[in-house]
């Protein structure tokens, strides 16, 4: 569970965002399951919001009118209800539990990380494993349209030969139909078979790395899979 | 939080207790935010508008770029009110945290780390944009500009460029040719002097 001991030591430069991604992702999976580094994190989140005291700036007036129109037309998220309330945390265990209660304090790119429900060690034992990767990349998948709903995340590793994928508030897809993952490179799309439903909006797994990619892309395709893309393509970014 | 935790935690902070009610107003205003209050929200932003924009405009450096930035931040907020947690820090703590994300979020997606290294590498020797000594408007800024002082130069400098210039540690390293494990090394003990001088109090 613990790839690296480094991590422990990261926490004042988690606090700063002075991690890279890849540092970043690692640090967010391992503190939350340590207590240590979990208080580390809220104290030196207190030391660095004292830190922005010192620069405090007015934005324009006029901004806060746009502002108060634009929330008038955004819906909120819906809380977090006790069917997915974390667990108190529980050294090494609960991974994900943990992580959910800490993260969704800082929900826009926390997203690697999912619900209690979702708990599953041995998802998050093979993403340490391919994140402690020395050739692990990271991608964010763009929607493809802003009528696009959920994140995806993609995480992969040549010498590792493995894939571990991250959808979060993804619409379910329909009964008989599934969210494949297309490894695009210069022979075309080739299928990952990864299938999922997303039950719930979450998509949680670690698939075969069989190619180079120059470029990830995501369909909805029938359950049983699809030699090519059928589906309109809902997320693509280039690897 | 005054508890100990494995011994490591020391609280120096006098609480203000005009800073302490204020605290819990604005906890209490985030709640009602996530319930949908827009009145609640509006004294939010009045409240945190200069904190966030500061910390984005510190970053950001373009003023048209930034209010975009402070306007994401401040439509996240809301949107993700219904899931504040009071536990896990104050309102501000909060606002500070996903500001200085988004802001340096936004910077390091437009540029790779090496050209922004490159570019800043070509101005050197580098001043970090210390913090400016300005009118002290508040005992909050005359108390972190006194911890501020409690570092060792070489530390504050590390952990200036990381915050108030969006770096990442090894950028950090790269630009004051440094070893990477060393400025790892000032950040944390200057950040630990920090926490020390400011206390934790905030989030509790």
């Amino acid at each position: 569970m613990n790839p690296n001991p480094d991590l422990h030591h990261l926490g004042a430069a988690y606090a700063l965002d002075a991690l890279d991604d890849v540092e970043r992702a690692a640090y967010e999976s391992h503190y939350p399951t340590c207590e240590i580094c979990s208080q580390e994190v809220l104290d030196f989140r207190s030391t660095t919001a004292a830190l922005s005291e010192v620069s405090t700036t007015a934005p324009s007036a006029e901004l806060k009118a746009s502002v108060m129109q634009l929330i008038s037309a955004t819906r909120q998220l819906p809380p977090v209800t006790g069917r997915f309330a974390p667990e108190p945390k529980r050294r090494g265990t609960a991974l994900w539990a943990a992580a959910a209660a800490l993260l969704l304090f800082v929900a826009s790119a926390a997203f690697l990380v999912g619900r209690a429900a979702e708990t599953d060690d041995a998802f998050a034992s093979q993403l340490e494993h391919v994140l402690a990767q020395p050739d692990v990349r990271m991608l964010d998948l763009p929607a493809t349209s802003a009528a696009t709903a959920g994140h995806l995340r993609v995480i992969w590793s040549a010498s590792s030969n493995q894939i571990a994928i991250l959808g979060d508030e993804l619409p379910p897809a329909d009964v008989g139909t599934a969210y494949e993952l297309w490894l695009i490179d210069e022979t075309g799309p080739v299928p990952t078979r990864m299938l999922d439903s997303a039950e719930n909006g979450v998509v949680r797994r670690i698939l075969p790395l069989a190619g180079t990619p120059d470029t990830w892309g995501v369909t909805i395709e029938p359950q049983q899979g699809s030699t090519s893309p059928t589906g309109e393509i809902l997320f693509l970014g280039d690897a | 939080m005054t508890e100990e935790v494995g011994g490591l935690r020391r609280l120096h902070a006098v609480p203000n207790p005009t800073t302490n009610d204020d605290v819990d107003q604005l906890a209490a205003a985030l709640v009602s935010c996530g319930r949908g209050d827009q009145q609640a929200f509006s004294t939010i932003y009045d409240r945190l508008a200069p904190l966030v924009h500061g910390i984005v405009l510190r970053i950001v450096r373009d003023p048209a770029q930034a209010e975009e930035v402070t306007q994401e931040v401040f439509v996240e907020l809301w949107r993700i009110a219904p899931r504040y947690d009071a536990g896990k820090g104050s309102a501000k703590v909060w606002a500070a945290t996903i500001a200085h994300r988004r802001a340096v979020d936004r910077v390091r997606s437009e540029q790779s780390a090496r050209d922004r290294v490159d570019r800043a590498g070509a101005h050197r020797p580098i001043a970090p944009d210390p913090v400016a000594e300005t009118v002290e408007s508040s005992f909050e800024q005359l108390r972190v500009r006194k911890a501020l002082n409690q570092l060792t130069s070489a530390q504050r400098e590390a952990v200036e460029l990381a915050y108030f210039g969006g770096h990442t540690y090894r950028e950090v390293a790269t630009l004051l040719d440094v070893a990477e494990g060393t400025i790892k090394s000032r950040i944390r003990d200057g950040m630990i002097r920090l926490r020390d001088e400011l206390g934790a109090s905030e989030a509790s």
